[in-house]
């Protein structure tokens, strides 16, 4: 049986072999087109983790007027805790918020130099509920609230979290149709190098039969050169992709840095690498199988 | 080991190459087959190689029923038959020994077993020092050589002859008959289809003629069955 196999696998490499710039070609567009999904579902993937994390933190923010009174603080505070939804409410002093800015410039902060606290308005942050996330809860609550007196102006963000998930939805739809007929290409692309390969074998094939090689024989070297060419093409892509993603890291991380809170840009799990290199010897060996459907029988 | 009954085959260009063909060889016997061109010999001996199918009777050889519209194996039939003829064609980009050898590598031989049977079989051939050369640097009486090497290197139970010696010389004919009987002596059952007079004359073996693919040798039986 190991007799067989290593068979097979000598007759697999030396197909491909003889089929150099056949298998070359198919290799370089599979994963020229699995770097493509994978890019991709990357960016979709860090969108929607993008999203999910920021729809942790939505919440409203309302503005005090300036000149607002501790104690009349003290009363818009017990009257947003009483409305239905409310999570939890934090002040934030003027002071506050002017050491919060100072905090984030960093080295830059000689900006604010001869900016006095007084100038930002108080305001309170409001946490939601997860269950009164939705666009339609909030607009209700922010509707309350602004009947509450001393509010300047109430802040919310909810229509970017619609204009998000909008996008968010749209981008897996189009990952699904995407990924959908790049499946279709590399299977096409792979049975037809097969076929290829099949038939400059044709003469060895039609001798091996008449010599009484099981059809099992006569196959597997074919489904080996499918399986490789589909795990090379994904193991290219997955490479390629990593690459781009460092550089990627390594030229946007200097940008980042100070400006905004850190945006956390994920490359795929352990889990999903291997799925991805697992998914392209399934293609392989489906578009060997088409190819062995095709000519061999 | 071989048994024919109301063997037909009509080719799709309507010709009729065979018509009711009974026969029976028991194992280890060596049968000629004879008749001029055109009389069905190599017809017979394909569909023995389940390379055509008859288009009505039944066949039967080593207890396979290879016409037997499920029949699926017919690597197992190819395996026991080693198979002399002009229609298998030899490898002609790879050399002798590679052609050879992939006899033996098909049905999954170990390497040390297949250099062995390889080398010994080349000599019983003649072509001990032909192995590395290119099919297409030999002789035609040489290609017919290595296919005989071939169909031998497995030790077949049962050999399919199609005039075997037709291209080769008389001292290379003699050669490769006296193989064939060595395989013979050994218990291979023969079937060897050839116009050649002078082999039917030297040889004291039972003879199956045919004519216009009919048996000329029980004709009379038949119409009397169907009469
Ligand atoms: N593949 C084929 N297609 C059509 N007719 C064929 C084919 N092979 C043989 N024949 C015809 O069948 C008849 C028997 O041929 P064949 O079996 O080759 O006879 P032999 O081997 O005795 O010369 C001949 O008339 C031949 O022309
Ligand atoms: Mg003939």
């Amino acid at each position: 049986m190991s007799q067989f196999f290593r068979y097979a696998l000598f007759r697999a490499f030396r197909n491909m072999r003889g089929n150099l710039f056949p298998n070359l070609t198919a290799i370089g567009i599979i994963s020229i087109s699995l770097l493509l999904a994978s890019i991709f579902s990357l960016i979709a993937l860090n969108f929607s983790y993008f999203l999910k994390r920021w729809e942790e933190k939505i919440g409203v923010i309302v503005y005090l007027k300036k000149e607002t009174s501790v104690n009349e603080v003290e009363e818009v505070l017990t009257r947003i805790r009483e409305l239905q939804g409310v999570e939890s409410v934090k002040y934030i002093s003027p002071f506050d918020a002017m050491a919060f800015l100072e905090d984030r410039l960093g080295e830059q902060r000689s900006i604010l130099d001869g900016i006095r606290p007084k100038i930002l308005p108080p305001s309170i942050e409001i946490d939601l509920r997860r269950e009164y996330r939705t666009s339609a809860q909030i607009k209700e609550l922010i509707s309350r609230i602004k009947t509450i007196p001393n509010i300047e102006e109430v802040q919310y963000g909810h229509e970017w979290v619609e204009t998000f998930s909008g996008l968010n939805h749209f981008m897996h739809l189009t990952q699904w149709v995407l990924g959908g007929l790049l499946l279709a290409a590399i299977i096409f692309i792979i049975s037809n190098t097969i076929q290829l390969t099949i038939s400059s074998r044709r003469e060895e094939i039609e001798v091996m039969k008449m010599m009484g090689a099981s059809p099992a024989f006569i196959q597997i070297p074919f489904y080996i050169e499918g399986l490789i060419q589909g795990l090379l093409g994904a193991g290219l892509a997955i490479s390629l992709l990593f690459l781009l993603y460092e550089i990627l890291l390594q030229s946007l991380t200097p940008l980042l840095k100070g400006w905004i809170s850190p945006i956390p840009i994920f490359f795929f799990s352990g889990e999903t690498i291997v799925a991805i290199l697992a998914g392209g010897m399934v293609l392989g060996l489906f578009g060997s199988f088409i190819a062995s459907m095709r000519v061999l029988r | 080991m071989i048994q024919m009954f109301h063997v037909s085959k009509t080719y799709p260009n309507k010709i009729v190459a065979l018509t009711n063909i009974n026969l029976e060889i028991p194992s280890g016997e060596f049968v000629f087959l004879s008749g001029p061109s055109g009389s069905g010999k190599s017809t017979l001996l394909r569909i023995l190689f389940g390379m055509e199918r008859p288009t009505s009777g039944e066949v039967i050889i080593h207890g396979m029923r290879i016409t037997h519209p499920r029949f699926k194996k017919i690597h197992h039939l190819r395996r026991i038959i080693g198979f002399i003829s002009q229609d298998f064609k030899l490898l002609r980009d790879r050399t002798v020994w590679e052609n050879v050898a992939l006899a033996l590598e098909v049905v999954g031989c170990p390497p040390q077993e297949i250099k062995k049977k390889v080398g010994e079989i080349l000599l019983r051939v003649g072509l001990q020092e032909r192995g590395r050369d290119s099919i297409l640097s030999l002789s035609a009486g040489e290609q017919q050589r290595v296919i005989i090497a071939r169909a031998l290197v497995n030790q077949p139970l049962l050999i399919l002859a199609d005039e075997p010696t037709g291209i080769l010389d008389t001292r290379m004919k003699e050669e490769m008959m006296g193989l064939l009987l060595d395989f013979h002596q050994n218990g291979t059952t023969i079937l060897l289809a050839t116009q050649d007079r002078e082999l039917l004359q030297k040889f004291p073996y039972r003879v199956i003629p045919l004519q216009g693919g009919r048996r000329m040798d029980i004709i009379e039986e038949e119409v009397q069955e169907e009469g």
